[in-house]
């Protein structure tokens, strides 16, 4: 009897911390419950998500979000957010464009060329970021304007350039008939910064200064030093969204990217990545993006008019981040 | 007493945004022929009058440690609905605008009880909802339709006793939401509640209805924004209201309010409206083109943050610290 007294309390604590670890691993995978949800529900509705070459479409349309987000999760797991790429999307894309000027010889060297512009925008935002105490959000809003408006200068407001002969078709190419290379890019980008993330020391200060940016100081982290590079990132990561973007369509119009930052930050937060920093993943990233475009193409489908998409595009917005916070709620 | 420092502190703050106010506009009265005419700064106001609702609004919402990204979208569909509701009719301005102010504030509560119960994040949630209510938008008409009344017209563009009526409506607001923030308890609340929700909701204040009420306000205020968008444009245009919720944000931000919330001034917020509408006047006056306008308000919105914030370096605040924390209901 005294034995079974003192049992009782062990067997409760041992349920209870149970019941924890289920919860913390339903909240950390929420994001790929929602998403396989979503994909039955998909399913339901039309036989063509069975079908490889279908879903290794909609890798493709979601390579240019997705990979930028890719850059932009570590600068939200630092705790600040970028909403320049979108506009670095939009540059990065008319800048390819009319470097290659339709000449295959040009192509290396134009998303050479393009990759480093970018990655100096996002250097232009780590400074400004480093050197405003402000937040990152309004000056990285502020940096976006003005890049759409040199954008528009630069291209004089239409579409501009030639993309090299070879280039989409390279990217466009299906390999074994179904996945196409854009999609394969997106998919290696995001597992390799994935083990950079948790496996490179500065992938653990990017999460050290994001929990604690005073304690990371103090522990000896360069803050400044590693800030700085996750803007270069995410700028260098919209710059390969934007390639991405010219590879998808072949046309580089000014407002390419427009929008794409919000969608980005859709997908990353989807994704379990939070504004106050510290956690999240690439993973959870991608799947946020996918869970976003499976929504698109399934209103697609189901032969909704543009409008009507764009209401359900918020409402999916809406109801996946509800869904996200329900499931990981009480953390 | 022990408020006089922080009341100090605000006047300082509020005197960057007006000394920049007073220096564009005496660089613009120097350089910028026609700029000087009672017309054209009439004009500069009534042109600043709606963005200067929303941002408002806005304010509130920033203020607690939110944000509504949805506001743009909605001052459009109060536009289009004020529009083709009325089309015209003097008689129906009254009703419809007490609708529209209605429709604003249920859209706010929504806003508010998804953030609430549900704990999205508020830059989330109101990204989905500029999405839903641009849809609406456009599957109601993608042209524009019916007629704003006359009353409505004039509330928007015309004078009297030669002060623009839409900014004597501003000032109006600006003095209501001054004294909603600065003097009653719902305004200490909402400040507390920005800067630390967790002790503001340990300290005993209910902080989701402070929440609401932020909501509201925001959804008050671009419906308002709508209505004398609505009167300036005699029609109800679709595309109205891109982009004003980016530039209510900038307006906010530039005027003092910190995005970390807790911390807000409505004096600097509208003192933000006028300066980006000296801005743009000045450029149109100089018929610079719309790409050059787009590139300088970036750059002056980033120049304007480094500077107004460059006396709090070695503060408190830190690089890269994020815009919009967690909601923590």
């Amino acid at each position: 009897m005294h034995d079974g007294a003192l049992e009782l309390p062990a067997a409760s604590t041992r349920r209870a911390a149970r019941a924890d670890r289920l919860r913390d691993a339903l909240a950390r995978w929420a994001i790929l419950i929602v998403l396989a949800l979503l994909y039955v529900v998909a399913i339901a509705l039309s036989d063509a998500f069975l079908e490889p070459a279908y879903v290794g479409n909609i890798l493709r349309q979601a390579a240019p979000v997705g990979i930028a987000a890719i850059g932009t999760t570590l600068v939200m797991i630092l705790g600040g957010v970028d909403l320049s790429i979108g506009a670095i999307i939009s540059f990065s894309a008319v800048f390819c464009a009319v470097s290659m000027g339709g000449e295959a010889g040009n192509a290396g060297f134009a998303v050479a060329a393009t990759l480093v512009v970018a990655a100096a925008f996002g250097a232009v935002n780590g400074a400004l970021v480093l050197l405003g105490p402000g937040s990152s959000f309004i000056l990285t809003l502020g940096s976006a304007l003005a890049l759409y408006g040199g954008t528009q200068l630069y291209s004089g407001g239409t579409a501009r350039g030639i993309v090299s002969p070879g280039f989409r078709e390279f990217f466009n190419h299906r390999i074994g008939e179904v996945l196409p290379v854009l999609a394969l890019s997106m998919l290696a980008l995001a597992a390799a910064m994935e083990l950079v993330l948790r496996t490179t020391r500065f992938g653990r200060q990017i999460y050290l200064i994001g929990s604690n940016r005073e304690a990371a100081r103090l522990a000896g982290v360069p803050v400044a030093g590693v800030t700085f590079a996750c803007y270069v990132i995410s700028g260098l990561f919209a710059g390969l969204g934007g390639i991405a973007v010219l590879a998808r369509s072949g046309v580089s119009s000014t407002f390419t990217g427009r929008g794409f930052e919000f969608d980005a930050l859709a997908a990353i937060v989807l994704g379990g990545t939070v504004f106050s920093g510290g956690r999240g993943t690439v993973v959870g990233t991608v799947a946020g993006t996918l869970v976003l475009f499976i929504a698109f193409n399934l209103v697609n489908i189901v032969g909704l008019n543009y409008n009507l998409q764009l209401v359900l595009k918020g409402a999916i917005i809406i109801a996946a981040s509800a869904a996200y916070a329900w499931l990981g709620r009480d953390r | 007493m022990a408020l006089a420092p922080a009341a100090a502190a605000r006047v300082a703050r509020n005197a960057g945004i007006y000394g920049l106010l007073v220096v564009a506009i005496v660089l613009a009265t120097i350089f910028v022929p026609g700029f000087a005419s009672p017309t054209n700064l009439a004009n500069v106001v009534t042109q600043s009058a709606a963005l200067g609702c929303v941002a408002i609004g806005q304010t509130f919402v920033v203020a607690a440690g939110l944000i509504d990204l949805s506001v743009g979208q909605l001052l459009g569909l109060t536009v289009v609905l004020t529009c083709a509701l009325t089309d015209g009719r003097g008689d129906l301005l009254l009703p419809v605008s007490i609708g529209m102010v209605a429709l604003g504030a249920a859209v706010g509560s929504l806003h508010a009880a998804l953030v609430n119960k549900l704990r999205i994040e508020p830059l989330i949630l109101t990204f989905g909802s500029l999405s839903v209510l641009q849809g609406a938008i456009f599957s109601y008409t993608d042209r524009s339709v019916g007629r704003a009344p006359e009353a409505l017209r004039w509330l928007a563009n015309e004078r009297l006793l030669d002060w623009p009526v839409a900014g004597l409506l501003l000032v109006a607001l600006g003095v209501i939401a001054h004294g909603l923030l600065r003097h009653t308890r719902f305004g200490l609340r909402l400040l507390a509640t920005g800067d630390d929700p967790e002790s503001t909701r340990r300290a005993g204040v209910n902080v989701a209805r402070v929440r609401w009420g932020a909501f509201v306000l925001s959804g008050v205020g671009a419906a308002l924004g709508g209505l004398l968008v609505a009167g300036r444009l005699g029609t109800g245009y679709p595309n109205a209201g891109q982009g004003f919720e980016l530039d209510a944000i900038v307006a906010a931000v530039l005027g003092g309010t910190s995005l970390a919330g807790g911390r807000a001034s409505i004096a600097g917020t509208i003192g933000a409206v006028l300066v980006l509408g000296v801005i743009a006047n000045v450029l149109n006056l100089l018929e610079v083109s719309a790409f050059v306008q787009t590139l300088a308000k970036g750059v002056i919105v980033v120049g304007a943050i480094l500077a107004t914030r460059a006396e709090q370096r070695g503060g408190a605040t830190v690089a890269g610290t994020t815009a919009v924390p967690a909601a923590q209901a």
